[in-house]
């Protein structure tokens, strides 16, 4: 598929079913818990969903679609796939806290191409290609390089069912990323967590067992501007993945701290 | 002895206005570029030739090059010129302000932006940073037949280069102006001048034609063209109460130089970054919030907008604009990225008139 016009479906689904939650964003919503209780599901997140589904398919009624709530939607390329997360911080959203994103990635030979992320309540879009680069709105980004001392991170925790045992880990290394930087927040959105990388907002971000749909859009926009980034599934049939992105010169400050695998 | 003159930037302004107003007779001409190809041949050649045009012929000026630098290789150079000039264009100006900190030399901005010197003063610790306006049109390429005589061929016009006179001292071919005076200029070139140009190239870029003066050849376009100027004009005496005259004068001169046909004015330079001149004070936008704000329903400046929005060039810094053109829905481009917002005048006028805007540019070529 031509990456131009896959970057531009990408925008026009992401920006379509941003709408679609923000019209919504005061209605008495019903969050239904999945995996747990931060876990949870709403109406708007499904008809969102259906949007970007319906925006992809009318492009390329041939495509696969990896969703969070409808799971995947064969197409003829299975190689060449969407992976969409239609709403990326629902709690946020139910609780009416502007941090959430509508995500899509583009993945092509297991790797992201295209990445789009959109926060509706900013009107931040954030979006970028291989082979075309990375921007946010009008404004071409990129991270910005600092020593891990003078930045900021944020965090994604595992699902509360992943390897309760090892839980206690992850708190460990958020108190030591939090106690020895700027500080590190616990964002409620990875999606975002990503983009505000990307953006030179955050100076990193790690998410252990992260839903692949949360991440796959942010992973490309943050190596895009430049920051380093290494993940890896560590579950594939129930698509989890972990994920550390830092500035450059925050890597091996962040890499010593954080064990993920 | 000649005195030694460091300037930023060997583009139009740098190498084909600048001698004009600093004799090479009185300066050695050292620049700093960060082009290489350019640089390499200046320092090759040692020489370029600038041409103005006077009375619709050329004037043929050569220059010597002392030397070309890299950015960063001209450090030693700086504590030994006379006086220093930027013409990098806005958006380099951070680029070049390290090298610049805490000196007293003169720097004159001729910056298309009247808040660099300001920003400059404040990062460089140097009082000494003035602004100057350049009143031509240089274009950064020349017709075949002089790049033939000489491939680093420029062509400018003739026109006043008025300077703060904080930096009177440095003499040249230009009028050093106070801060009023400074400021009316500044008001008519932002919006007589910059206003109307870039309109005439974003037109040209829809008529995929390369030069302004060809743009303004279609009539279709050169009644929008027009009509901006008389919109801005209108702009300049309820706002900010410039006398008629100067502003009839200013505003017919400016035409006249857009229908220039030798001075091949590039589209694509006119048009670069549209980002930039569609920010929310520039003049575009800028212009057309101004417009409004006088009761002036801005039809023209509006056209200019949307042909602006339809700027297609993957070389521009801005060439992300064609995504977010052809990607999202009118009410979500303005609101993504304008920056504008559901019950803005500008906003609402501008996509009520969305379609025929669009119908009439599509209409330019017929």
């Amino acid at each position: 598929m031509n990456r131009e016009q896959v970057l531009k479906v990408a925008m026009y689904a992401a920006v379509e079913a941003g709408n679609l939650l923000l019209e919504h964003s005061n209605d008495f919503l019903k969050a239904s818990p999945k995996e747990s209780l931060r876990d949870i599901v709403t109406e708007v997140d499904k008809c969102a969903e259906e949007k970007i589904i319906e925006i992809l398919k009318d492009y390329n009624p041939y495509s696969t679609i990896l969703t969070e709530e409808s799971g995947t939607i064969s197409g003829k390329n299975e190689k060449n796939h969407w992976i969409i997360d239609a709403l990326d911080g629902t709690v946020n959203y139910v609780n009416h806290i502007p941090f959430y994103a509508v995500s899509i990635a583009f993945i092509e030979d297991n790797s992201p191409v295209v990445g789009v992320v959109y926060n509706p309540m900013s009107s931040d879009l954030y979006y970028g290609a291989e082979g075309i680069g990375i921007y946010k709105n009008h404004t071409k980004i990129k991270s910005k390089d600092r020593i891990a001392e003078e930045c900021l991170f944020a965090v994604a925790f595992s699902g509360k069912k992943y390897e309760p045992a090892t839980r206690s880990e992850e708190f460990l290394m958020f108190e030591k990323v939090n106690d020895s930087t700027r500080g590190c927040l616990r964002t409620g959105s990875a999606a975002m967590n990503l983009s505000y990388l990307a953006e030179g907002r955050f100076g990193g971000c790690w998410g252990k067992a992260n839903k692949i749909w949360d991440v796959a859009a942010g992973i490309l926009l943050a190596k895009l501007s430049g920051a380093t980034v290494e993940y890896r599934y560590v579950s594939k049939e129930k698509n989890l993945v972990s994920c550390i992105a830092t500035v450059p010169s925050a890597w091996n400050f962040i890499k010593e701290k954080i064990k993920l695998w | 002895m000649t005195k030694t003159l460091l300037i930023y930037g060997a583009g139009a302004i740098g190498r084909g206005y600048l001698p004009w107003v600093f004799s090479p007779v009185e300066y050695d001409y050292y620049y700093v570029e960060t082009n290489d190809n350019l640089r390499n041949l200046l320092n090759k050649n040692k020489k370029f030739t600038t041409f103005k045009v006077i009375n619709q012929e050329y004037k043929d000026m050569e220059v010597p090059v002392k030397y070309c630098y890299h950015l960063n290789e001209e450090k030693k150079k700086i504590s030994e010129a006379e006086a220093i000039i930027t013409a990098v264009g806005p958006r380099n100006i951070l680029s070049i302000t390290e090298n610049l900190k805490n000196i007293t030399t003169p720097v004159i901005c001729c910056e298309n932006d009247s808040s660099i010197p300001e920003l400059m003063i404040s990062i460089t610790n140097n009082p000494n940073v003035v602004f100057a306006i350049p009143d031509v049109i240089t274009s950064n390429i020349a017709p075949p037949e002089l790049r033939g005589r000489d491939p680093l061929s420029i062509v400018t016009e003739e026109g006043i280069c008025y300077i703060d006179h904080k930096v009177a001292r440095l003499g040249g071919n230009c009028v050093y102006v106070h801060k009023d005076e400074l400021k009316k200029q500044w008001l008519a070139k932002l919006y007589l001048h910059n206003t109307p140009h870039c309109i005439a190239a974003y037109l040209g870029s829809i008529l995929f034609v390369t030069y302004l003066h060809e743009s303004m050849q279609n009539k279709r376009a050169e009644k929008i063209v027009t009509g901006a100027m008389h919109e801005m004009e209108g702009v300049l005496l309820k706002k900010f109460h410039l006398e008629n005259d100067f502003v009839e004068w200013y505003a017919n001169k400016e035409l006249q130089r857009f229908r220039n046909t030798l001075l091949y004015d590039p589209i694509n330079r006119v048009a670069r970054e549209p980002f930039r001149k569609l920010a929310p004070n520039e003049r575009l936008i800028g212009a057309a919030q101004l417009c409004i704000s006088c009761g002036i329903i801005p039809e023209n400046i509006m056209l200019g907008i949307t042909a602006a929005f339809c700027y297609d060039n993957l070389n521009d810094p801005d060439a992300n604009i064609k995504y977010l053109i052809e990607s999202l829905k009118p009410h979500d481009f303005l609101k993504i990225a304008m920056q504008l917002h559901p019950g803005e005048a500008l906003y609402e006028l501008l996509l009520d008139r969305w379609d025929s805007n669009l119908n009439e540019l599509r209409g330019l070529k017929e």
